[in-house]
């Protein structure tokens, strides 16, 4: 009895790993989807050790030259490999220190997403009926209100910081997973092993988690990384229009920093570091994603 | 009542409903957070008594707050958006204008994107696997999931700054009075100030028409229809039509979709290029807390989105020949 | 010259590093006003020839060599432009799947037209007429060349395919699997109809089936293809009549017929090859029972057949004789003749089922709500009763539409019933509800239709039948064990090999199977099976019949089995229900009803099946239309405005069951067929036609 139970843990463990590999091998067939998953790798590791390699701390300490003056929007230097701002601190040590929290936005707040939209979905999607209209109509809802003026809105009366930003993006961003995973529940319970389920016996709980759940997972995955690309979208706006939280260095406040200073009229060295860190991360999830799209979804498959 | 006109019907009905549900929303949130802005204001100060009395009386603050909620309603219907607060003039005197800006900004770029992104996108998901559909996609993905901002500050970086080819902010000279719609929209300093937001506008727009359309044919080339239109001879051409005229109507809701999104601007870009439009106003009302001009702008923007997915919901229901209009059997 | 020579014909399928041999060297040719047959079982080729022939092959096939040879040019060698010229204006093609086939945003008539005007410069009037008449030669009503493809139905849609190949009168229609999915009585109502057309332009045919029965009776040659391989070809009276290759012996010996109630169809065991790399040796050695060591050495060549248009790749056809003696005896396919006689149906009633009716309501506009109209309703079961005993299989007949799924899904509690009873093991299902539903789930299980979707894929078989055990908390200490022995039981040794499988591992075949185990684990008294087989290729399908008969007959358990394959059912049910929008119409033994059939209904059913006998000549019994909209049945009998034999009465008042028959055979009808067998052409009353419809 439990050398059989061992074995079959060790099956589902294979299994697992099995399943795991299967789905992310689509990464080294595709070119894309391997540079951007590169990247990826990059940001994590800035953001987990960023703020610690950083050779200056990124708002307190000045840049200064061998003669103690400091330097103000100085162009790239052995001192400040990319430059100074307009205040003399080290652009380097921002940007070394603004991934953390893009990356603590980008992932919780993609989880969040994610989340909430796979149990809507799924739930709405499962149950039908008046469920279903009450859910649907709460997405429809979300829709219509303008996301950035609302935010805009709350973040006036709300001291904005990190979390209280990434709850609000969430609030708004569910409604796009839970739309398409409703649809795939949708479809996922036509399917005969669910009315076979139903036919031996199972209850709604069984049903949905264990038959109907498992076989809209890959979508779940799949917009949960979209989360993670439109938080960090999201967030980068936000701080850019200056509703960020005022007490960390991120990519979007130092972009806001440059433009609202002025100095993006010759300080190029201050605004490619974020713009290209935004734009090569939000990219780089897209271009996963899609990748993984091109996976499982059997329409788009190879025929 | 025939079985489309009943589905009209509910569609209206629901549209309609979540109007109010947005509106009521909006109302609320402005009212119930704390340190709401017109207690702020008439705190601050800054106004004489007789005015905080006339502000008082105009949007029923000093009655309860269900009676100041059946007014606003009521001025929401009659389209009185109210006085601003910090300009003194009729909200859609400040409005109006503005929105006028976005439009003539956002909706020629939306339709050539549109046009342009979806025969790019028919074009490479025909030829699945070329470099160009590689290249288009990866284009589009940047273009798309780079937060509009920070494409247009590169683009001022390249094109205002260095190469000084075109100007940077608003939509005119800052010395140019232009006085009526044909010297202010048909001039060639507007053309000037206009190309580069429209560039990037049509940039941001064209990652999902061309993703959209290029899956759609994606899924229509191993069909079986083809397969006979292919065997009645028909050319590589005219199979590729055939395939576009079928996956066509997923693209055109979307169109609809972001047509009604519109009206909410592409905020970040009316900032960084400075241009006059919806979302810049916004920006600054809330900033200055000027709520009745926020009130207003946002409810004009919600019912822009509900209108027109009401419109794409219709459409689908009634060019898609196959599916009924009661939406299912 | 031939009108179609194919020469030794090759396609591979895939990407560089793994290619699939789909057709291997194929040779044949198909002479002017010739029916030519291309048979075999999925995966033998067959499409991918015919694809070959016309240029269709998807992007990722290629032709690697041979030549089709048309009129002596070689089409291989054509431009892509010169092809088109070819195509549609000589070579018209009826695709497969009806349903798909017609440009869903382009109305019927259009796409007629362009296919008239993408090759002659006609004017738009012109082309109107043409497709107008198009339109009443196939039997559909030339006002509606306006409609889209969805405002037909699936037959119907077949005949706009039809219409369109005949625009051009070309001199070759490919058709492919032209009635895969239509009923039984449309399909024959199909097949007709090409061959009247076909032989109206006097044009040639290449009909691309699965069903020999069809090829029997309606071409002249055909090759029969397994693995890619010609296996043997030639006219179509030598080759089904006297086959000299063992894979024809057993295809032909696997195909039920409504006819042969006496001998058990025999499955050919193993499965088809997989075509990885090219073969070497004889494509079929390894499920031959007369495999030797020269077959998988060497790749037997075509040899011609003294005196007679009959050519066969086999390396003993000259012990053709002795093999077709041996083929016929199930043994020889390693197969256990099963005891006949155990068959014995007990006396005690397990399903009672009384007048139960299963109505749909369909929406309605919300004045009619308002006035408080009835809404109208969708009767898919309206007053059905029958009984069903421990140990029988009733089979449940009918063509699509006609309830017998919404039948089988109310009888399982899937569907809660609208009316009447249901009473199981002594029982009404009223009482199951208040609180013993989880008794009834153990005792009454279902299997459905799609092997490739009844299972969750995300499970493993392991999982997937020991998942009602962990339901209903059975066995919690010997769970695995009773998996292993469920799945045995099923034909699937060792278990141990299949347990940690996931559903896409296994063949179709397999993964029915172990939905069947999965339903057995339970040890249930009553089963409904949903067109079990309806996707298996022919010799899966035998397999699986043996093994519901041999449960039936071992395991106590009443079995529905519901199809709309008659033959098939005829073979496996102790007795039938034929229905018919949503009534059973006749009901009775198998072999009175298949020998004697009352109901006009069920007599044209039988009549439609396709036999695989070449030499027999069947009467068709062709029906006017198609069944009506179940929303509105008209009032009396429902097949009264089909029905050739329909007098007032029958139009005024309903028949009941025991309007003709006795107790062993009964049927809904007031002017019951008289005669005792339908092909003989006595049922003569019946209007028998061969061409307008």
């Amino acid at each position: 009895m439990s050398t059989e139970s061992a074995d079959s843990i060790r099956t589902r463990a294979r299994s697992t790993v099995d399943w795991l590999v299967s789905h992310v091998q689509f990464v080294t067939t595709d070119t894309p989807a391997l540079a951007g998953f590169t990247i990826l790798v990059g940001f994590v590791f800035l953001g987990l050790f960023g703020p610690v390699i950083a050779p200056y701390d990124p708002i307190r300490a000045s840049v200064q030259n061998a003669q103690g003056t400091i330097l103000r929007l100085h162009p790239p230097t052995l001192r400040a490999p990319f430059g100074t701002t307009a205040y003399g601190k080290d652009v380097f040590s921002q940007f070394l220190a603004g991934a953390r929290p893009t990356l603590i936005v980008g992932l919780v707040g993609g989880v969040a997403t994610g989340g909430i939209g796979f149990l809507v979905g799924l739930v709405s999607g499962y149950f039908g009926g008046w469920v279903d209209e009450t859910l649907m109509r709460l997405t429809d809802l979300t829709f219509s209100l303008p996301f950035m003026p609302m935010a805009l809105l709350l973040l006036t009366f709300i001291q904005p910081n990190i979390w209280i930003i990434t709850l609000i993006i969430a609030a708004f961003l569910w409604k796009m997973p839970a739309r398409v995973i409703r649809s795939e529940v949708l479809s996922a319970s036509e399917r005969t092993f669910v009315k076979s389920a139903r036919a031996s016996g199972a209850g709604h709980l069984r049903t949905m988690f264990v038959h109907v759940a498992p076989n809209v997972l890959p979508i779940a995955f799949l917009y949960t990384a979209y989360g993670v690309a439109w938080s960090i979208a999201a967030q980068a706006s936000l701080a850019f229009l200056g509703f960020g939280d005022p007490t960390t260095t991120s990519w979007g406040r130092m972009l806001r920093q440059v433009f609202a200073s002025g100095s993006i009229r010759v300080a190029w060295w201050w605004v490619i570091p974020p713009a290209l860190g935004i734009a090569a991360v939000t990219t780089s999830v897209f271009l996963v994603g899609r990748a993984y799209e091109e996976v499982i979804n059997p329409e788009i498959d190879d025929q | 009542m025939s079985q489309f006109q009943r589905f009209l019907a509910k569609r209206i009905a629901i549209a309609a409903g979540l109007t109010l549900v947005a509106v009521s929303v909006i109302f609320f949130t402005l009212r119930l957070l704390p340190g709401s802005p017109f207690t702020q204001l008439v705190a601050s100060g800054n106004l004489s008594e007789q005015q905080v009395n006339d502000i008082m009386a105009l949007y029923g603050l000093n009655q309860p707050l269900l009676d100041q909620y059946v007014i606003y309603l009521k001025n929401l219907v009659t389209f009185q958006f109210g006085y601003s607060i910090r300009q003194s003039r009729p909200v859609w005197e400040i409005l109006g204008p503005k929105l006028f800006n976005t439009l003539i900004l956002l909706v020629p770029a939306l339709v050539t994107t549109a046009v342009l992104s979806t025969l790019l996108g028919m074009y490479a998901g025909w030829n699945r696997g070329s470099w160009l559909e590689t290249g288009s996609i990866v284009t589009t993905t940047f273009l798309r999931s780079t937060p509009v901002f920070i494409t247009a500050l590169l683009v001022i970086i390249v094109f205002s700054y260095n190469l000084e080819l075109f100007p940077a902010f608003g939509m005119r000279e800052i010395t140019a009075s232009p006085s009526g719609f044909t010297d202010t929209y048909l001039s060639l300093d507007f053309a000037y100030h206009y190309i580069l937001p429209f560039t990037v506008a049509v940039l941001y727009y064209s990652g999902d028409f061309l993703l959209l359309a290029r899956n759609g044919i994606i899924e229509k080339k191993g069909s079986e229809f083809l397969k006979l239109h292919r065997a009645k001879g028909l050319t590589e051409t005219e199979q590729l039509m055939r395939a576009g005229r079928n996956s066509l109507l997923p693209v055109l809701t979307y169109f609809a979709l972001r047509l009604g999104m519109i009206f909410q601007g592409l905020i970040l870009l009316e900032v960084v290029f400075g241009w006059p439009g919806i979302g810049r106003q916004l920006v600054t009302s809330i900033s200055q807390q000027d709520f009745p001009v926020v009130q207003a702008a946002v409810f004009l923007m919600a019912l822009a989105v509900i209108v027109m997915n009401l419109v794409a919901d219709v459409m689908s229901a009634y060019f898609d020949p196959s599916v009924s209009a009661g939406g299912g059997s | 010259m031939s009108l179609l020579e194919i020469e030794d014909l090759t396609v591979t399928y895939g990407t560089d590093d793994v290619r699939v041999h789909a057709v291997n060297g194929v040779s044949f040719d198909v002479e002017k006003g010739v029916n030519y047959g291309l048979a075999g079982e999925s995966g033998s080729g067959k499409s991918t020839a015919a694809e070959a022939i016309l240029g269709l092959l998807p992007g990722n096939g290629r032709v690697d060599g041979g030549s089709v040879r048309f009129k002596g040019q070689d089409l291989l060698e054509l431009s892509a432009e010169e092809r088109r010229d070819v195509l549609w204006e000589e070579i018209a093609y009826i695709p497969q799947s009806a349903m798909d086939a017609l440009d869903p945003v382009m109305t019927c008539g259009a796409q007629i037209r362009q296919a008239i005007q993408k090759h002659r410069n006609v004017t738009d009037a012109k082309a109107r007429e043409r497709i107008r008449e198009l339109f009443d030669i196939v039997g559909l009503d030339p006002d509606r060349i306006n409609e889209y493809p969805h405002e037909f139905s699936g037959g119907m849609r077949q005949r706009v395919t039809i219409a369109m190949a005949l625009a051009l009168e070309p001199d070759l229609i490919v058709a492919d699997e032209p009635t895969t999915g239509l009923d039984v009585v449309v399909q024959d109502k199909i097949i007709d109809q090409i061959l009247d057309i076909q032989e109206r332009i006097d044009s040639s045919l290449l009909l691309i089936t699965h069903e020999i029965g069809v090829i029997a009776e309606t071409c002249d040659e055909l090759s029969i293809l397994y693995g890619g391989t010609v296996m043997e070809q030639g006219s179509v009276d030598n080759v089904l009549v006297n086959p000299t290759h063992p894979y024809t012996m057993g295809l032909k010996n696997s195909f039920p017929e409504v006819e042969q109630l006496s001998d058990d169809p025999v499955a050919i065991p193993g499965s088809p090859p997989s075509l990885g790399a090219p073969p070497t040796g004889c494509v079929f050695a390894d499920r031959c029972p007369f495999e030797t060591e020269e077959c998988t050495a060497e790749t037997p060549p075509t040899v011609d057949l003294p005196n007679r248009n009959h050519r066969s790749a086999c390396h003993h056809t000259e012990q053709a004789a002795q093999m077709r003696r041996d083929a016929a005896d199930p043994e020889t396919w390693g197969v256990d003749p099963s005891d006949e006689d155990a068959s014995a149906t007990s006396d005690e009633e397990i399903l009672r089922v009384d007048d139960l009716q299963k109505w749909y309501t369909t929406s309605q506009p919300l004045l009619d709500q308002l006035r408080g109209e009835d809404p109208p309703k969708v009767k898919a079961v309206d007053g059905v009763s029958f009984s069903l005993h421990h140990s029988e299989i009733l089979g449940v007949a009918g063509e699509s539409g006609c309830g017998k799924s919404t039948l089988g899904e109310t009888v399982a509690m899937l569907e809660e019933p609208t009316g009447g009873d249901i009473v199981f093991d002594g029982k009404s299902v009223e009482e199951y509800k208040r609180g013993g539903m989880k008794e009834f789930r153990r005792n009454a299980q279902i299997i459905f239709q799609d092997p490739f979707d009844s299972l969750n894929p995300r499970q493993t078989v392991r999982q997937l039948v020991t998942e009602p055990l962990r339901i209903h908390g059975i066995a919690e200490d010997r769970q695995e064990e009773k998996a292993a022995e469920t799945l045995e039981r099923v034909g699937l040794t060792p278990a141990e090999e299949f347990l940690d499988d996931y559903p896409h591992e296994l063949s179709g075949g397999q993964r029915q199977r172990v939905a069947i185990a999965r339903a057995l684990v339970l040890d249930p008294d009553f089963l409904v099976c949903d067109e079990p087989a309806s996707m298996l290729d022919v010799s899966l399908k035998v397999n699986l019949l043996n093994l519901l008969r041999d449960l039936a007959d071992e395991s106590d358990i009443g079995i529905i089995y519901i199809s709309h394959d008659l033959a098939s059912l005829s073979q496996v049910s102790d007795r039938l229900a034929i229905m018919y929008l949503g009534r059973i119409v006749e009901l009775g033994e198998t072999a009175r009803i298949v020998d004697d059939p009352k109901h006009p209904y069920t007599s044209a059913l039988l009549s439609a099946a396709p036999e695989k006998d070449p030499t027999s000549d069947r009467e068709r019994v062709l029906l006017d239309g198609e069944p009506p909209d179940p929303v509105d049945i008209p009032n009396g009998c429902a097949f009264a405005p089909r029905c050739p034999e329909a007098s007032a009465e029958c139009r005024e008042t309903e028949p009941t069951l025991d309007e003709a028959g006795d107790d062993a055979h009964s049927a809904a009808c007031y002017f019951p067929v008289d005669g005792t067998s339908h092909d003989t052409g006595e049922s003569g009353s019946l209007s028998s036609t061969t061409a307008d419809d």
